[in-house]
C-alpha cells in the first residue's frame, strides 16, 4: 500500500508536467485549430538555460529559473513570429503541425549544438531532503511541480474567463474570420496563444527538471506524451488536457513500477489507440462546437512544376547514365556508403511521397515499419539461415499485416488524429524494439545480420550494394511513375483534395487510401531489410521516431507529390553531413531548419526548384515557339 | 411477380422519386417529394432559396439519410448504397460550390472523370502494360475534345483553382460527363457564369440532351431552365407546388405566388 501510494504521488508529479504541456497543446489547439508539437522542445530548452545559469554560472536558482523562462519565452515567441504565425496562413492544418514537428527537431538540434548530448542534472529548487508524513517520504520538488502546474492551470484559467483579452482568445477559437471582422488582431492572438503554450511549457519544463535527467532529445518525450495525454483528454477542452495528463502520468508509472519500465510507454500507446478507436475526440468532450478545419480544404494542395517532356526524357537518361558511374568516380568509401544510404531511404519515400503527397495522408511513424521490416529479415537470416530475398518478403509480410491492423484506425481518422495515431504507431514499433530483448537485442540492436546475397553472391561491398540499390529504385520509380501517371494517380489526388466529390465520381476512397498505405508499408519495410542488410545491425533508434521525422523533412525539403523529391532530400541530409564530417553535430538541427524553411518558402521544395531552373534555362529555345503560338492565337482570336 | 407493376412504372422512368422525407431538427427541409425523371429528358427543379433542392439532390444520393421515401434508379432501390456506388450505377451528380480538384489541371480533373470507366487497374498501369497505356491516351483524347466542346482547350494545362469561376463550373460539367453517366444530376450549374458562359452552358445541355442523356438540373437562371428543361417541379419549402412544362409552370399562379411572394417578404 505504502508503495503503491508513493508510486502514486511520482505518477501524479510526471503527470503534472504532461497535463501543462497538453494544456499547451489545447491553448494553441483553441485558438488556431492547428497542433503545436514544439512545446516539449522548449520545456528542454528551459531546463537547459536554467542548468547553465543555475549550476554552470552560479546564479541563485530564484533568478536562474525566472531569467531562463523568460528567455525561453523570447525565443519561443521569436521563433512563433517567423515560422508559426505565417505558416497558418500557407499551410493545410496537417502541414503546419509537420512544421512544427520541424521546429522540434530544430530545438532539440540546437540543444545538441550548445550542450552536447550528455545528460544534466538539475539540483532541487528546495534541497534534497524529502518531506517525511508518517511512513511517507515526498521529494519537496514535487511540491514545486504540482504547485507550479495548479498555478499554471488557475492563471490561464483566469486569464480566459476573465480578461478581455481572453475574450479575444476566445473570439478567435470560435470564429477567425468572424473575430478578424469585430477588429480583433487574430496574427496576434495566434502569436499570443504560442507565447503563453511557451511560457507554460517553460515553467513546467524547469519544475520538473531536478526530477529527471535531462538530454537534448528529452523534449520530445515530453511533447508525445503530452499530445497523447492532450488527445485522451480530448484536445479542445481545458479539463480534458489535465485529467488526461494526471491519467497519462498515473498509468506510465504504475505500468513501470509493477510491470515493467520497458513496455510502459507500449501501453499507454494502446491506451491512445484505444481512445481513437472509441473516442476519437477525447474522454471530455468540448462545450464549444468543433472546430471546423476549413483551411485543411483550401490549402491542401499546391501547384506541382513538373518537366515538359521534350526536357524530361534527355534529363532522366542523362541521370541514370550518372547514377551508373559514380561507382566510378566515387572512390571514397564514405561517400559511397551515404549515397548507398540515400538510396535506400529513397525508396520509403517514394511509399511516404504515394500515402503523403499524393493520397494526403499525414504519416508520422513510417519508421515503424523500416524496423517491422528490418529486424523480421535481420531476425529470420540470422536464426534460420533464409535467403535474404525470402526474409525480405517475410518482413513484408509481417508489415502489411500490421498495417492492415493499423489501418483499422487510421482509415477513419484524418489531420491530427491521423498524424497522431501514426505517430503513437511508430513509438510503439519503437518501444517494442527496445522491449523484445530476444527477438531485436534491445536497446543495443540486432549484430551480425548477413550481408545481402542472391544465390550465393553476396553485396557486401558499398559498390556492389550501391547497384543493387539502384536497380532496387529504378524499378519501384519506373513502376510507381506509371501508375501515378495514369488513373491511379488521379483518383489519389482527387481524394488528397476533395473526398466527397471523389467519391461522387465513383472513386472508392477507402480502397484508394488503403492502396496508397500498403504501397508505402511495403516500400518501408523493403528499405527496412535492405538497411540491415546493409549495415550488418539494427538499433531503436535508427529506425525510430527521429528517422520518422527526419523522413518527413527529407520528403518536404526535397518536394512532396513529385516522387523524385525524396531523393533530393535524403541525398542532401545524408551526404552533407558526410561529406563535412565536422559539421556533422548540426544535422539535426539543419534538418529542422531546412524543413521549416521549405515549408515557407521552397512549397514545391528542391526539386520543384530545379525544374523551375531547368525550364527557365531552357526558356531561350522555346521562346521563339510561344510568341509563335502566341500570334498565332492572337490571329485566331 | 407481384413487383411486376412497381417495376413496369421503374423502367419508364430514369429515376423516380416517391415520398421522400427529411426533417433537420424541427425543419421539415424535405416534405414528402415524388418526381420522375424521363429518359432523355431535361428535368428541372426550381424553387426560392433554401427550397429544399440541394437537400433532395443529397437524399438522392445518400449523402444524407432520408427519413422516409424511396429512391428508384433504372428500377434498382438506392436505400443504403454508398455514393461510390450510386456512382458507380451511372448516376452522376455535380455540386452547388464548384469542387474542381485544386493541385490538378483542367484536363486532369476532367480525366478523374472517367474513372469509373476504366477497366485497367494499378497494378497494370504499375508495369506499363500496353493496353493500360492505350486506355490512357484514349481517356486522354476524349478528355481533350470534352474540352474543346466546351472552349476549354487552351487552357488544359492550367490548374483548375486558376480558372475563373465560370469555367470552373464548366468544368466540373464536362468532368461528370465524361464519366458517361446514365443521369445527370446538376445543381446549380449556372450560378457565378456570365452571359456568354451562360448561352454556352444551354448549348452544352442541348447537346448533352441530343446524346440521351436524362438530365436532372436544379437552377435559378429562369430563363436558362425555360430554354432546356422538357420538364420542370417546383419546390417550395421542402414540398412539390407545381409539376409540367415550362410553358405550364410558367402560367401557373401558385408558382408566381412562391417566388413573388418571397420577394415581397424580402422588401418589406
Ligand atoms: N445538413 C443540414 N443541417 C441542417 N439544416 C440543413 C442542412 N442542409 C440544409 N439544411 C436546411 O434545409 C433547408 C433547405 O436547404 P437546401 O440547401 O436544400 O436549399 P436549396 O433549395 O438548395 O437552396 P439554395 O437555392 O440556396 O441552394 C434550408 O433551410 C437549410 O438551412
Ligand atoms: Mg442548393
Amino acid at each position: 500500500m505504502l508503495e503503491f501510494l508513493q508510486i502514486c504521488i511520482g505518477g501524479l508529479v510526471v503527470g503534472s508536467t504532461y497535463a501543462v504541456i497538453a494544456l499547451g497543446f489545447s491553448l494553441v489547439y483553441r485558438v488556431t485549430g492547428a497542433i503545436n508539437l514544439s512545446q516539449g522542445g522548449f520545456a528542454i530548452i528551459a531546463a537547459m538555460i536554467g542548468y547553465t545559469l543555475g549550476v554552470a554560472w552560479g546564479w541563485p536558482l530564484w533568478v536562474a529559473i525566472p531569467s531562463a523562462v523568460a528567455v525561453t519565452v523570447g525565443i519561443g515567441m521569436a521563433l512563433g513570429a517567423f515560422t508559426f504565425v505565417p505558416a497558418l496562413d500557407r499551410l493545410s492544418n496537417a502541414n503546419v503541425l509537420m512544421l512544427t514537428a520541424g521546429i522540434l527537431t530544430m530545438i532539440e538540434g540546437f540543444t545538441l549544438v550548445v550542450w552536447g548530448s550528455q545528460p544534466y542534472a538539475m539540483p532541487p529548487f528546495s534541497g534534497e531532503a524529502p518531506l517525511v508524513f508518517g511512513p511517507l517520504r515526498v521529494p519537496t520538488q514535487a511540491f514545486w511541480v504540482i504547485g507550479a502546474t495548479g498555478v499554471c492551470i488557475a492563471a490561464l484559467w483566469l486569464l480566459i474567463a476573465k480578461t478581455k483579452l481572453g475574450t479575444g482568445l476566445r473570439a478567435c477559437a470560435e470564429n477567425p474570420g468572424a473575430a478578424s471582422l469585430m477588429g480583433i488582431d487574430v496574427p496576434r492572438m495566434t502569436l499570443l496563444s504560442f507565447g503563453l503554450a511557451t511560457l507554460i511549457a517553460a515553467i513546467a519544463g524547469v519544475t520538473v527538471a531536478p526530477t529527471t535527467s535531462l538530454q537534448f532529445d528529452t523534449g520530445r518525450l515530453f511533447t508525445i506524451s503530452g499530445f497523447v495525454a492532450a488527445a485522451i483528454g480530448g484536445i479542445a477542452s481545458f479539463p480534458g488536457a489535465v485529467i488526461g495528463g494526471l491519467f497519462l502520468g498515473l498509468v506510465t508509472q504504475l505500468a513501470t513500477a509493477y510491470i515493467s519500465s520497458l513496455f510502459s510507454t507500449a501501453i499507454s500507446l494502446l491506451i491512445l489507440l484505444a481512445v481513437l478507436i472509441w473516442r476519437p475526440s477525447g474522454f471530455v468532450q468540448a462545450r464549444v462546437g468543433k472546430r471546423q478545419d476549413t483551411r485543411d480544404e483550401a490549402k491542401a494542395t499546391g501547384h506541382v512544376a513538373r518537366l515538359p517532356s521534350n526536357l524530361a526524357w534527355p534529363a532522366a537518361a542523362l541521370a541514370v547514365a550518372a547514377a551508373l558511374l559514380i561507382p566510378f568516380v566515387v572512390t571514397d568509401n564514405g561517400i559511397l556508403s551515404g549515397l548507398v544510404i540515400a538510396g535506400i531511404l529513397f525508396m520509403t519515400l517514394m511509399g511516404l511521397d504515394v500515402l503523403m503527397g499524393y493520397a494526403g495522408q499525414v504519416s508520422l511513424g513510417q519508421a515503424g515499419f523500416m524496423a517491422i521490416g528490418g529486424y523480421t529479415s535481420g531476425y529470420l537470416s540470422i536464426n534460420t539461415e533464409t535467403a535474404p530475398w525470402l526474409a525480405i518478403l517475410a518482413g513484408i509480410f509481417v508489415s502489411l499485416a500490421c498495417g492492415l491492423v493499423l489501418s483499422v484506425v487510421t482509415l477513419r481518422l484524418r489531420g491530427l488524429y491521423l498524424a497522431l495515431a501514426t505517430l503513437a504507431f511508430g513509438l510503439l514499433v519503437d518501444s517494442c524494439a527496445v522491449g523484445f530483448l530476444d527477438i531485436t537485442g534491445g536497446p543495443s540492436g540486432l549484430v551480425g545480420i548477413p550481408a545481402f546475397s542472391v544465390a550465393g553472391i553476396e553485396f557486401a561491398t558499398p559498390r556492389a550494394m550501391y547497384y543493387v540499390v539502384l536497380a532496387l529504385d529504378l524499378v519501384i520509380f519506373i513502376g510507381l511513375t506509371g501508375a501515378l501517371r495514369s488513373s491511379f494517380g488521379r483518383a489519389l489526388k482527387a481524394i488528397r483534395s476533395d473526398q466527397m466529390a471523389a467519391a461522387a465520381l465513383g472513386i472508392n476512397t477507402v480502397r484508394y487510401k488503403l492502396a496508397a498505405f500498403m504501397i508505402s508499408v511495403t516500400l518501408a519495410s523493403l528499405a527496412g531489410s535492405m538497411y540491415a542488410f546493409f549495415f550488418n545491425f539494427l538499433s531503436p533508434e535508427m529506425v525510430g521516431t527521429g528517422r520518422s521525422l527526419e523522413l518527413v523533412a527529407m520528403l518536404i525539403i526535397g518536394g512532396e507529390s513529385t516522387l523524385l523529391g525524396g531523393l533530393f532530400g535524403a541525398s542532401l541530409l545524408t551526404l552533407l553531413p558526410t561529406m563535412f564530417q565536422p559539421l556533422a553535430i548540426y544535422k539535426t538541427f539543419a534538418s529542422g531548419a531546412l524543413l521549416v524553411a521549405s515549408f515557407l518558402y521552397l512549397p514545391q521544395g528542391l526539386y520543384g526548384a530545379v525544374v523551375q531552373i531547368a525550364i527557365r534555362l531552357s526558356r531561350p529555345k522555346t521562346n521563339t515557339e510561344a510568341k509563335t503560338a502566341a500570334k498565332t492565337s492572337a490571329r485566331v482570336l | 411477380m407481384s413487383a411486376q407493376p412497381e417495376m413496369s412504372v421503374a423502367v419508364n422512368a430514369v429515376l423516380s422519386v416517391n415520398n421522400l422525407s427529411k426533417s433537420f431538427g424541427g425543419l421539415r427541409a424535405t416534405n414528402d417529394v415524388t418526381f420522375d425523371v424521363a429518359p432523355h429528358q431535361v428535368t428541372a427543379m426550381i424553387g426560392p432559396n433554401g427550397a429544399g433542392k440541394t437537400t433532395v439532390f443529397n437524399l438522392i444520393t445518400n449523402l444524407l439519410s432520408k427519413d422516409r421515401g424511396q429512391v428508384l434508379f433504372l428500377g434498382r432501390d438506392l436505400a443504403g448504397l454508398s455514393a461510390v456506388k450510386i456512382a458507380d450505377m451511372g448516376l452522376i451528380r455535380t455540386f452547388q460550390s464548384a469542387r474542381v480538384f485544386p493541385g490538378m489541371t483542367a484536363i486532369e480533373n476532367v480525366m478523374v472523370g472517367c474513372h469509373r470507366l476504366a477497366l485497367h487497374s494499378g497494378a497494370s498501369q504499375t508495369l506499363w502494360l500496353s493496353s493500360a497505356r492505350s486506355e490512357e491516351r484514349r481517356m486522354l483524347r476524349r478528355a481533350e475534345e470534352m474540352l474543346e466542346l466546351v472552349g476549354l482547350a487552351p487552357f488544359k494545362d492550367t490548374h483548375a483553382t486558376e480558372l475563373p469561376m465560370g469555367a470552373q463550373k464548366l468544368l466540373e460539367v464536362v468532368r461528370a460527363l465524361m464519366a458517361q453517366p446514365k443521369l445527370l444530376c446538376l445543381d446549380e450549374p449556372a450560378a457565378g457564369l456570365n452571359d456568354t458562359e451562360t448561352q454556352e452552358l444551354a448549348s452544352l445541355l442541348r447537346a448533352i440532351r441530343t446524346l440521351g442523356i436524362p438530365v436532372l438540373i436544379v437552377e435559378h437562371n429562369m430563363s436558362l431552365v425555360m430554354n432546356v428543361a422538357d420538364q420542370v417541379v417546383v419546390i417550395d419549402s421542402g414540398a412539390i407546388i407545381a409539376k409540367g412544362t415550362p410553358a405550364e409552370i410558367q402560367g401557373n399562379k401558385q408558382v408566381i405566388e412562391a417566388y413573388l411572394g418571397r420577394e415581397n417578404h424580402a422588401a418589406s
